[in-house]
């Protein structure tokens, strides 16, 4: 039985889990390709003209592989956290596809809830039982993978020479280099330093959300705005960059609340669609790191008007 | 304490004969308009969905008339909607306004204490004994319920009537009359005549409208103002039309939902393409389309706000009700760049493939 796994959306935070599984199962894995412009165009003519660009690429990634599969991965993540969800799209992703997308092989429609093993188990049986009717092989399987998942870690921390911003945004916009026109290698060759969301701790980010008026109930809201503000109350960071999707629901709701409790302290937003330009994006990136550089010789240092507009950033 | 509510269709007249009856003292803000829209757009994120600028645009019309309590619904779930109010109130303080917001979570989230204790806050500003609270709830639920019938009768008269625009013109000067009595009896009693002279209109049964759901998500459907007041198109280009998204659905489905027997049959008919809950009221809306099929209903049109992130996933599928079901759907995308000359073309295509879609058939038949 072959496997087909698109490398989309939280693939890049859980796939040494789905993979170390299904190859413990003795099934052959297809991984979709990095993301590039063949996937995206794909995904952009499959997928509804509304949706958010991660959403349209991962539909690339389940169009490139359809063909040579028998099985089609799409995790329905309804929750990886207590009485948190993720996205109303993730809740709908498998008819999305299979809606989308003609001529698809069969599908995980089963939703995924990760707070807890039972749970979590439990899908991991359905789509196990689609290779195997081995009971006992699946729980071996799943021992094996849960090991291999808790040794993988995401998230990017480098030390830089003079600054510091923190990448903020959903895992799989920052670690797709296709989707988010390589940022991270261009902010390691200006020799700033990166931090992400996964540096700061569950906790501290619940202890942080508490000061807000309602719980939060998106995980990536929690751990994002939480770390935001952890990091900068800290002075780990000089600066904010936050990578966003047009017509992300959720990150127009986070980006509001980051900029409401850190005042004037800088960041700047980037929305990224299929129409983004690179030229554009790099101009305004180097145009907010030079203000941050000016603003850490000068602690007075107070952007002019001019300066905000262009590197994106809320003129007082 | 003066509250104040947001607008969504009709609730507004419900809500005054609710607060006329207890004695509270409220303050409706103005229909929604362009200046709502452009009030709420300019103080609200950009690219947060329309019902959120058009609630802040609310909002501050009413606190400038000396509104200090918004008394909203809320809700835990997926959508963003729950979030609104965190964002509203911190938008409202930063403009200066010091604004108390009550909030109406699910009992599922915040536990039935607290729900009691929130609504304890807005009704101990009334004097009246709690039976007689029960009594203004009751009444104030009638009425609404009222309200909703003879918008839905209008609605679907339109393709029928004799006299074309009698039912429209009834409907309008519906509402108005409400709204401009403050005996909560008397508004009800209007409502009654209101019903019985909607009933009265000649109808000719004979005539063959086409007849169309409107489905989508739920603010979109029931405010007018944010669909261009899309039913009073329908009307005017004698279409009849159903909706089965309401205020009253609306309050039954959140009652109903904690012990989860909610709208059996939208849910139902949903199964088919999309099993699970995933926010808002995608599933509803796929429901609607499929029982619209079932009930030989011409066609559907589905509205939602831009980047609306539950309808986007109910838009991917509705193709396949299309096919399937052989229902044709029409979907508008509304946000406060959507411009009426395009909106009504775009309307008026899909009524001329649908009368064509039914000639065609009664040809080959
Ligand atoms: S969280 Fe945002 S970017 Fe991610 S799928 Fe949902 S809408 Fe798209
Ligand atoms: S259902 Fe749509 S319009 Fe309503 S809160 Fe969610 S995204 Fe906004």
């Amino acid at each position: 039985m072959r496997i087909g796994i698109p490398k989309g959306l939280l693939y890049c935070r859980y796939h040494t889990f789905f993979e170390t599984f299904f190859s413990k199962l003795g099934s052959e894995i297809i991984v979709s390709e990095q993301t590039n412009k063949d996937i995206m165009d794909m995904g952009v003519e499959f997928c509804v003209d509304e949706a958010c660009l991660p959403v349209k690429v991962f539909h690339g990634h389940a169009a490139s592989i359809k063909d040579r599969c028998d099985y089609l991965i799409i995790p329905r993540i309804m929750s990886i956290c207590k009485k948190e969800y993720i996205c109303p799209k993730f809740c709908g992703l498998p008819e999305m596809i299979i809606h989308s997308i003609p001529h698809v092989p069969k599908v995980s429609m089963e939703p995924i809830y990760m707070q807890n093993e039972k749970e979590f188990f439990k899908w991991c049986f359905s789509a196990g039982s689609a290779v195997t009717k081995n009971s006992a092989k699946i729980k071996k399987a799943f021992i094996s993978a849960k090991k291999a998942q808790k040794k993988s870690r995401t998230g990017i921390i480098e030390p830089g020479q003079k600054l510091t911003v923190m990448l903020a945004g959903h895992p799989y916009v920052i670690f797709d280099e296709y989707l988010n026109m390589g940022i991270v290698n261009k902010l390691r060759a200006k020799g700033i330093g990166i931090i992400t969301e996964e540096f700061v701790s569950d906790s501290e980010t619940c202890e942080e959300v508490k000061k807000l008026v309602k719980k939060p109930f998106w995980t990536f809201q929690r751990r994002i705005f939480g770390a935001a503000c952890v990091l900068l109350r800290h002075k780990r960071i000089d600066g904010i960059i936050y990578l966003s999707s047009f017509a992300c629901g959720i990150d127009s709701v986070i980006i509001d609340l980051i900029r409401y409790c850190i005042g004037h302290f800088p960041m700047l937003v980037i929305k990224l669609d299929e129409h983004t330009g690179e030229a554009g994006m790099d101009t305004r990136v180097e145009a907010f790191i030079d203000m941050l550089e000016r603003r850490v010789l000068n602690e007075n240092y107070n952007p002019s008007p001019w300066e905000c507009v262009f590197s994106g950033q809320n003129p007082v | 304490m003066r509250i104040t509510i947001p607008h969504l269709g009709n609730v507004y007249l419900a809500v005054k004969i609710l607060f006329d009856s207890l004695g509270i003292d409220y303050i409706i803000p103005p229909l929604n308009s362009k200046e709502a829209l452009r009030l709420g757009s300019k103080y609200s994120p950009e690219e947060i969905c329309l019902p959120f600028k058009l609630m802040v645009g609310n909002y501050i019309a009413s606190v400038e008339s000396g509104a200090d309590t918004v008394l909203l619904v809320g809700s835990c779930g997926p959508c963003r909607f729950g979030e609104y109010s965190e964002l509203q109130m911190r938008i409202l303080k930063q403009l200066g306004h010091n604004i108390e917001f009550i909030i109406m979570d699910p009992v599922s989230s915040i536990g039935l204490n607290e729900l009691f204790k929130r609504v304890r806050k807005v009704g101990s500003t009334s004097k009246k004994s709690a039976l007689s609270k029960m009594g203004s709830i009751f009444l104030a639920f009638t009425a609404m319920k009222l309200i909703d019938e003879i918008e839905a009768a209008a609605h679907t008269i339109a393709g029928y009537e004799t006299n074309p625009g009698e039912a429209k013109g009834l409907l309008s000067s519906c509402k108005k009359e409400v709204f401009k009595c403050s005996d909560p009896i008397k508004a009800v009693n209007i409502l009654k005549q209101y019903s019985n002279r909607l009933k009265a209109i000649t109808v000719d049964y004979t005539k063959k409208p086409l007849k169309i759901a409107v489905i989508g998500e739920i603010y979109t459907v029931i405010e007018p103002f944010s669909n261009l007041y899309i039913e009073d198109i329908l009307m005017d280009m004698k279409v009849s039309t159903t909706r089965k998204l309401t205020p009253t659905w609306w309050v039954k489905d959140m009652l109903l939902k904690t012990i989860k027997l909610n709208s059996r049959e939208l849910l139902n008919a949903s199964n088919e393409f999309l099993p699970l809950y995933i926010g808002g009221h995608a599933r509803e809306c796929i429901g609607e389309a499929v029982l619209a099929a079932k009930e030989q209903m011409d066609g559907a049109i589905q509205i939602f706000p831009m980047g609306c992130m539950p309808e986007i996933v109910s838009k991917s599928i509705l193709p396949s009700v299309t096919q399937k079901k052989k229902l044709p759907i029409l979907s508008l995308v509304v946000d406060e760049m959507t411009g009426e000359a395009g909106y009504r073309t775009r309307i008026e295509a899909f009524l001329d493939l649908l009368e064509r879609r039914r000639e065609h058939v009664r040809i080959r038949c």
